[in-house]
């Protein structure tokens, strides 16, 4: 486990991966109901509220509860601090497969 | 400074660790990314078959009744009751509507936010713009024979339903439904110009399959 440490910790977990990811589809300031959410994800319903905390916590995601009506509702989105880490994330995977591209030089003379 | 250190770090543990953590590789991690965003992309869509097919059916369906009924220069291929198509037409578009307005609906209540008001306001625009049009239509209903008042209402209809495709193309920056949209505009405007009869079979054929055509790739692009 020691390289989960070295890429950002809070996404490298592969549930909140994926749960980033999803999230990731949606465009800036739009959010989607939990039930959707754990649905397209295939997780239960108590796993994924412990990830979303997580990724809560790191200010990564925004979960917010309201009413549609008489049912309560949640909804996820992930914040702009969440998808700047998503983006860098997926850059650092991109320089590990690819380690002779440009971008991955010029980041290590920095 | 942090960034780079870390990359390198993860760089070297990654090389070492290649064969034993096989999750843990950056491909399999790129290949989730996908998968996942995929995933919710097509849970958040509504199904192309349900927003095109009832559409598409519909008016080859009641455009090809018309066909039949009223043909070129009067002619009757079908001895269909004259009402006939006039009310499967109407009755498959309401159906047609419904199905679209319940399935873009509850696509829509699956998220808040600035994408699901534009779809909204979308659909709203369908709604606003086939009333206004219809109530000014309504008004020749005495002026105009009766192939010449067919041809203005399908004609207006298939005009604006184009216009409205190609602006869904523009808004949601879709080229397949921009396409759709402009062609429907090009053959109406071809039915228009041979004239009453000939107008209901292309925009049978040309705009009933092209939308069934649409729905069938959307789904498969989505799969």
């Amino acid at each position: 486990m020691s390289d989960g440490t070295e890429l950002d910790p809070v996404i490298h977990a592969q549930a909140r991966l994926r749960v980033v990811s999803a999230l990731s589809v949606l465009r800036e300031e739009d959010k989607v109901t939990f039930p959707r959410l754990q649905e397209s994800l295939r997780m239960t319903a108590g796993n994924l509220s412990v990830h979303l905390r997580k990724l809560e916590d790191a200010g990564y995601v925004e979960v917010t509860k309201t009413h549609q009506g008489r049912t309560p509702a949640t909804f996820v989105r992930l914040t702009r601090r969440g998808r700047l880490a998503f983006e860098e994330y997926q850059e650092a995977l991109r320089a590990l497969l690819n380690p002779t591209s440009p971008s991955t030089s010029s980041e290590e003379t920095l | 400074m942090t960034q780079t250190s870390l990359t390198l770090c993860c760089k070297v543990l990654c090389v070492e660790s290649d064969d034993d953590k096989p999750l843990a590789s950056p491909a399999d991690s790129l290949a989730l990314i996908a998968q996942e965003r995929a995933n919710l992309e097509r849970d958040l869509t509504p199904d192309p078959r349900w927003m095109f097919w009832p559409w598409g059916f519909a008016w080859l369906l009641g455009f090809g009744l018309f066909f039949l009924r009223f043909g070129p220069d009067g002619r009757v291929f079908v001895d269909l009751p004259e009402w006939l198509p006039l009310t499967v037409l109407s009755l498959s578009f309401i159906a047609a509507g419904l199905i679209t307005g319940i399935a873009g609906g509850r696509s829509a209540m699956q998220t808040r936010g600035p994408s699901s008001r534009q779809g909204l306001m979308y659909g709203l625009t369908w709604s606003i713009a086939f009333t206004g049009m219809g109530i000014l239509f309504a008004q020749y209903g005495d002026a105009l024979p009766d192939d010449r008042l067919g041809l203005l209402w399908a004609g207006g209809m298939v005009a604006l339903t184009g216009a409205l495709h190609m602006a869904g193309g523009a808004i949601w920056n879709d080229r397949q439904l921009f396409i759709l949209g402009a062609w429907t505009s090009v053959i109406n405007v071809a039915g228009i110009l041979v004239g009453p009869g000939w107008h209901s079979l292309i925009v049978a054929l040309g705009g009933g399959l092209g939308m069934i055509l649409a729905g069938l790739l959307g789904w498969l692009r989505l799969r």
